[in-house]
């Protein structure tokens, strides 16, 4: 008999992926995870970075979310937007923000977007593209603004202006024919709003609202549904049903409350003290 | 796996004519009316290929077809549908009846057996004894005659729906009361409308704009369409049964 | 040398007439009687209709490619699929009852379809398996009914019936074709019932049941069927056959309809809905036990808290 192995391995667990693969192949449909076929946006301006991201979160073609958060805190003044797997792009960051809060405390500096930027790139590489995040990741530090690209793969880029996601063509075509160096915060937040709004209208994957926010070396902004262009219409009926109008083929009404009689037993009980 | 003989022996590509254009059709018929309605969009996998694609058409003044699935099989099946009923018109100096618009269209769909249109069909109107009607296909020409039908991309978000509110599925009546068999047309619209801007919500490939058709039975009044915005009749006579457009803008993301 | 010229030569009157004639016969999918009041079905009577093919090495392989929902669930074209249906034999004439579930892979494509086939007054086909292949060559078969009773100032039998249309599936053996059916009537010999599938068998018997739900059909079928069955009995046992299958299988459901052929032809006798079925019973017709067919009446009052003691 093989004795249990004690030894538990880090990390993810491929035992099933033989087996599941097997089953693909005999037709077998594979749970979906809920993908966030997303718009996410970067650029920089004069004073720091503006990010954005459209808030769909879709399952297929059925949209699973239509107020999702894609923008994710790594540090206060480090944030990445994510795209693919939505279960993944949350848990890497919110692992990486972990590790950059210790590596703040251990070296007690303000922590930098390099280093986020390479835990992260070296997370995904390790696990092979298996970790399905496609990640825009900006921020400013000591060195100044930094803005950069992670791939599912590790691979990276940093570049003055960036997209991801299903929407990232939709995207770039309106930051290729408008970003310019220097902008000011209000043409740099126009510009990220018109980016995504591309991304919302012309991408099926993305859609509903849009996300942003501000970085810069003195203060971050979080502006949670900065546009809402996609307001939810109201229904021409009201849809609510006549008391009785669910069938039902028994009635039981349990009495909740128990009394019982207790009869001490095994001699002199002794009150409890409640003093 | 690919082992050794995958790579070097002859490589054969799939004929694949199909692709799927998403969106959704819809009709409900009532006593002397149907309405027959459809969005607008057009689109292949993450991209909006035109935001305007009439997917519903006037056949007759009282048929009305919408087709859904592959837009290019679709636009041709119409085109050769709305052949034969002209051909028909010059054989007969009349319309054909609703009843046997659906026969041809089984027929024609049926000859296409071993090389199926890719489309589902919903034809609406008004038979030859002034009642509402709705004829629902399958891609091979399997019809049946029904009082509503939703298909396309959305339609396991739109039928349940449609079930509980017409056919009053999963509902008891009030005691003493008994459920209608078929709705006033003010009621039928706002299904509609709602069942559009529910499936919007909640399904990509569906948006951008809403084409409802109403056809009304011979002689009867407008009552139910009164007041309503944009509404455009598309009859040639004002004698017969008459057809309705109403547009509706939906939600573009 | 000089019909080897015009066969050749582009610009001859004999080359214009044989490219004009190539191009009418391009259009093959319209015949002279896609003109008037035939639609389309006018081609029949003079024969068997044509079917446009892609034009690939394997035309089988592509149908199935894009048909067959159980090989690829994600195939683009769905064709319906899932049934129960029945027939049988008796004293009192030809029972018929089926389901009328329609589904599309998981999807519930329909719960009203007809499944059974008004061929004539006199016939019924069943439908299981492609409904459009049943829906049309029922139809078809109809036709070919009509023109063999002008023709032969009789009426047609079932069996020849019902071999006109094993023959004809056979001709399309291995294209795709999808249909097992029933086709029952009454003739010269009495009731009768044969079996017909797309694979061209073609049975004569007294009871059948075709479709995923049939082995839950058969064992109420076989348990409760003899010959001398009163009208009201046979009616029963079709519909408590239907609604066990209804109750067990999940491809069939909804509702069950029934028909009775007799000597006078055939006659509908309704539409019977399976969960009322289960809970209130078919209603007041004849033959039934005015009580629902689930077992939930079979243990009503009966809890374990009150189990009949048992002798020690």
């Amino acid at each position: 008999m093989a004795s249990a192995s004690v030894y538990n391995p880090v990390g993810f667990d491929f035992s099933n992926q033989v087996r599941n693969q097997f089953l693909q192949e005999k037709g077998l449909p594979l749970p979906k995870a809920t993908s966030t076929g997303t718009t996410i946006v970067g650029c920089l301006f004069k004073d720091g970075i503006v990010l954005g991201a459209d808030t769909r979160a879709t399952e297929g073609p059925i949209v699973a979310d239509k107020n999702c958060e894609k923008i994710h805190y790594i540090t206060d003044s480090i944030r990445c937007c994510g795209a693919g797997t939505a279960a993944d792009t949350e848990f890497t960051t919110a692992l990486i923000s972990s590790n950059m809060e210790l590596h703040a405390l251990s070296t007690g500096r303000k922590p930098r977007v390099v280093t986020a930027m390479t835990m992260l790139k070296q997370m995904l590489f390790r696990y092979q593209g298996h970790v399905g995040a496609a990640l825009v990741l900006g921020g400013v530090d000591a060195t100044g603004p930094h803005l950069f690209t992670i791939h599912p793969h590790g691979s990276t880029d940093k570049l003055p202006y960036v997209t991801m996601g299903s929407g990232s063509l939709a995207a770039m075509a309106v930051f290729e024919s408008a970003w310019k160096p220097n902008m000011t915060r209000e043409e740099a937040l126009d510009l990220v709003r018109d980016a995504i709004f591309a991304g919302i209208f012309n991408d099926l994957g993305s859609g509903s609202n849009v996300d942003a926010c501000v970085i810069t070396a003195s203060h971050t902004e979080m502006l949670r549904n900065f546009v809402k262009p996609n307001e939810r219409v109201e229904k021409e009926q009201r849809y609510k049903f006549r008391r009785g109008t669910t069938a039902w083929k028994k009635e039981s009404i349990k009495d909740l409350i128990v009394s019982e009689e207790i009869t001490p037993i095994g001699g002199q009980v002794e009150a409890m003290d409640v003093s | 796996m690919s082992s050794l003989n995958d790579v070097a022996g002859p490589q054969q590509r799939q004929f694949n004519p199909y692709t799927e254009n998403g969106g959704t059709i819809l009709a409900i018929a009532g006593t002397d009316f149907s309405v027959i309605a459809g969005d607008t969009r057009q689109s292949e996998g993450y991209n909006i290929q035109t935001r305007y694609a009439p997917k519903v058409f006037r056949l007759t003044d009282r048929a009305v077809l919408a087709v859904n699935g592959f837009a290019a099989d679709g636009n041709m099946f119409v085109k050769k549908v709305k052949q034969r009923l002209e051909w028909y018109r010059h054989a007969h100096a009349k319309d054909m009846p609703l009843h046997a618009i659906a026969r041809l269209i089984q027929t024609m769909l049926y000859a296409r057996r071993f090389f199926p249109y890719y489309v589902y069909n919903i034809l609406g109107g008004i038979e030859d004894d002034g009642s509402g009607a709705v004829y629902s296909f399958d891609p091979v020409g399997s019809y049946e005659r029904e009082t509503c039908r939703a298909a396309g991309a959305a339609q396991s978000l739109v039928q349940p729906f449609l079930d509980n509110q017409i056919y009053f599925k999963n509902q008891q009546p009030a005691p003493g009361t008994s459920f209608p068999a078929h709705l006033p047309l003010p009621i039928v619209l706002k299904l509609v409308i709602d069942s559009f801007t529910g499936a919007t919500e909640r399904h990509i490939e569906v948006g951008d704009g809403l084409e409802m058709y109403v056809v009304l039975a011979k002689g009867r009044d407008l009552s139910g369409l009164e007041g309503i915005v944009g509404l455009q009749e598309l009859s040639t006579k004002s004698d017969g049964e008459r057809i309705f457009v109403i547009r509706r803008e939906l939600k573009k993301d | 040398m000089n019909t080897f010229v015009n066969q050749f030569s582009t610009s001859s009157a004999l080359s214009v007439i044989r490219k004009a004639q190539a191009l009418v016969d391009d259009d093959e999918e319209f015949s002279d009687a896609a003109w008037g009041s035939e639609a389309g079905f006018g081609n029949l009577a003079k024969g068997v209709p044509s079917f446009s093919v892609p034009a690939v090495h394997d035309p089988t392989a592509f149908l199935r490619l894009h048909t067959d929902d159980h090989a690829d669930p994600n195939c683009r074209i769905k064709i319906q699929h899932g049934t129960t249906t029945l027939a049988f034999r008796f004293q009192g004439g030809v029972i018929v009852a089926v389901d009328s579930r329609a589904t599309a892979g998981s999807y519930i494509a329909s719960g009203t379809v007809k499944k059974v086939i008004e061929i004539n007054p006199y016939l019924l086909g069943t439908m299981a398996g492609g409904a459009a292949d049943c829906q049309y060559w029922e139809t078809y078969l109809g036709i070919q009914c009509r023109l063999h009773e002008l023709r032969n100032r009789e009426r047609i039998s079932v069996a020849a019936a019902s071999k006109y249309l094993s023959n004809l599936v056979y001709s399309y053996k291995g294209m795709g074709l999808s249909m097992g059916t029933m086709i029952c009537g009454w003739d010269k010999t009495g009731p009768a019932v044969f079996y017909v599938d797309s694979d061209g068998t073609r049975l004569k018997g007294d009871l059948f049941s075709v479709g995923s739900g049939s082995t839950f059909a058969y064992g109420v079928l076989d348990q409760g069927y003899r010959w001398d069955l009163t009208d009201e009995e046979a009616q029963e046992l079709g519909r408590r056959s239907i609604y066990a299958a209804g109750h067990r299988d999940a491809f069939s459901g909804n509702t069950c309809n029934l028909y009775h052929v007799k000597e006078d032809g055939w006659r509908f006798l309704g539409n019977y809905d399976i969960t009322k079925m289960h809970y209130e019973g078919p209603g007041d017709v004849p033959g039934s036990a005015k009580t629902g067919y689930g077992y939930d009446v079979r243990v009503e009052g009966r809890v374990s808290s009150a189990a009949p003691a048992v002798a020690s």
